[in-house]
């Protein structure tokens, strides 16, 4: 049992309105689209209502609504943040000079985060835990020969343009053959994850549902 | 004449869609035959021999100092979160037991969902408290910087809250994170964001499988102290809990029907390949153009 069902009349329910939507979405196997495209718009529907309800009540009104009629003075900062929210609200019929920089300051600060993270905590950090040690072991120096050497050849394999010369085109198809495997390995580890979910739902079914799974 | 009635009184059109849906149905049928066998199929195990993830998350919730306040960030995904939730309950039962004062936050609607009726599941179950609830932070990479300094909502009162704010109110009040990842919000994220300003908070994770490559060099590099991120390291360290302390975590991801799956993906694997080598041993040689 998933757990999270109780086991009231709230539970029961839920379960039953779970496994329903379950059978709905698995229809599709056998080609009845219309059960699959209400479980679509259920889902759809729930979602946005959810969204709705949790941008309502665990941001705007605490963090925004409150502060600024409780104590205004102390959230002097929320009234531009406010402002330029009403900017976007109404992003479709002002003028576009006025949209513009609100935009422009949202991407540019999210990209500011993700681009510095990426630096500061990614690439940075993985250059120098890549770099060997002076005191490295000599397996660990085969081993960082052969992650360079992985690297090249993956990389010739995305040289722009054809590949010339004999040890170069081979040297790209030997990355091409190193990236397909690569990614190979990748999808085998998602079709284990997926299956995973496929024998979950059954478990929920046979053991939630019909009980006959103890 | 596509739907005239064959002689067995099905349409030709029916007779088709039968023909293209039996596949699936028949792993469907097999799936479900061996999920009810499963039982007794004590031979198989899923757990993986190599334990060395496993070891390098129980060493790290086990250097955790008493009373040490935990973060558990929740931001998995609805759709994978399956994959995990035996290893996510083992390891805040680990954590419990450690004596470990837990708190709970996501960043993504999610994983605030998935929070919640963990929450609500733990409270039913009287098996201890549930984590301290720190809620939903809106604003996803932006959100977690915010909070590295400010985490707590005003309204939250608590012990638990309280020894948070008495350590600086922020992220860094925690002695460890758990971060529960999910394609939107992930480790890497926490990595990243806050990572690069809290160097000395201690960071573990565990994650669905198709995440495994993305952060596996993290735990390389040590900006992660542990990670469990394939369905094998999940059941080998609720397993490793479970024989610990036997409590009711629901049934993990059984190992006979994820081999009928496996084999039959291979078949169908086998089956394309066959296709293939025969369509190109029956094609004329290609001429070489000068």
């Amino acid at each position: 049992m998933n757990g999270f069902m109780a086991s009231d009349l709230a539970g029961t329910l839920a379960t039953w309105v779970a496994a329903l939507a379950t059978i709905a979405v698995w229809s599709y196997l056998v080609g009845y689209r219309r059960l699959f495209v209400l479980a679509q718009h259920l889902l759809a529907g729930l979602a946005t209502g959810y969204l709705v309800l949790l941008a309502i009540h665990d941001v705007l009104l605490p963090r925004l609504v409150t502060p600024l009629i409780e104590h205004p003075r102390d959230h002097l900062l929320l009234v531009p943040a406010l402002a330029l929210v009403g900017l976007l609200v109404g992003a479709s019929w002002l003028p576009r000079r006025a949209t513009a920089p609100v935009g422009a300051i949202l991407v540019g600060g999210l990209a500011a985060f993700a681009l510095g993270g990426a630096v500061v905590g990614t690439i940075l950090p993985q250059i120098a835990a890549a770099l060997p040690a002076t005191t490295a072991a000599s397996s660990d120096l085969a081993g960082e020969v052969i992650s360079l050497g992985i690297t090249t050849l993956v990389l010739l394999a995305f040289l722009h343009g054809a590949p010339r010369g004999g040890l170069t085109v081979r040297a790209a198809a030997v990355g091409r053959w190193l990236l397909i495997g690569g990614i190979g390995g990748w999808l085998g580890f998602l079709l284990v994850s997926r299956l995973s979910l496929v024998v979950d739902r059954l478990a929920f079914l046979l053991g939630d549902w019909l009980t006959v799974l103890r | 004449m596509t739907n005239s009635p064959t002689t067995s009184g099905l349409s030709a059109e029916s007779v088709a869609r039968l023909r293209r849906t039996a596949p699936a149905l028949v792993l469907l049928v097999a799936l479900v035959v061996a999920t009810l066998l499963q039982p007794g199929a004590g031979a198989l195990r899923l757990a993986s021999p190599d334990r060395s993830h496993v070891d390098q998350l129980r060493q790290a919730i086990g250097d955790l100092p008493s009373d040490a306040l935990v973060l558990i960030a929740c931001d998995a995904d609805l759709g994978t979160y399956p994959e995990i939730r035996a290893a996510t309950r083992a390891a805040i039962e680990d954590l419990g037991a450690h004596g470990a004062r837990l708190a709970i936050v996501s960043f993504t609607p999610e994983g605030r969902a998935i929070a919640a009726a963990e929450r609500d599941r733990i409270a039913r179950s009287a098996s201890g408290e549930p984590p301290a609830d720190l809620g939903f932070t809106a604003g996803a990479e932006a959100g977690l910087v915010r909070s590295v300094t400010s985490i707590v909502p005003a309204a939250a009162d608590g012990p638990i809250f309280d020894a948070i704010r008495q350590r600086g109110g922020g992220i860094g009040a925690f002695d460890m994170v758990l971060i529960v990842s999910g394609s939107d919000i992930s480790a890497r994220s926490w990595v990243e964001q806050v990572g690069s300003r809290l160097p000395d908070l201690a960071m573990i994770t565990i994650a669905p499988t198709f995440l495994d490559p993305e952060l596996e060099p993290y735990l390389r590099s040590g900006q992660l102290l542990g990670l469990l991120a394939t369905l094998r390291e999940s059941t080998a360290y609720a397993d490793a809990i479970a024989s610990a302390s036997p409590a009711d975590r629901g049934p993990g991801i059984t190992p006979l029907p994820m081999l009928v799956g496996m084999l039959a993906a291979l078949a169908a694997l086998a089956e394309a390949a066959s296709r293939r080598l025969a369509r190109r041993v029956g094609r004329p040689p290609r001429r070489r153009t000068s």
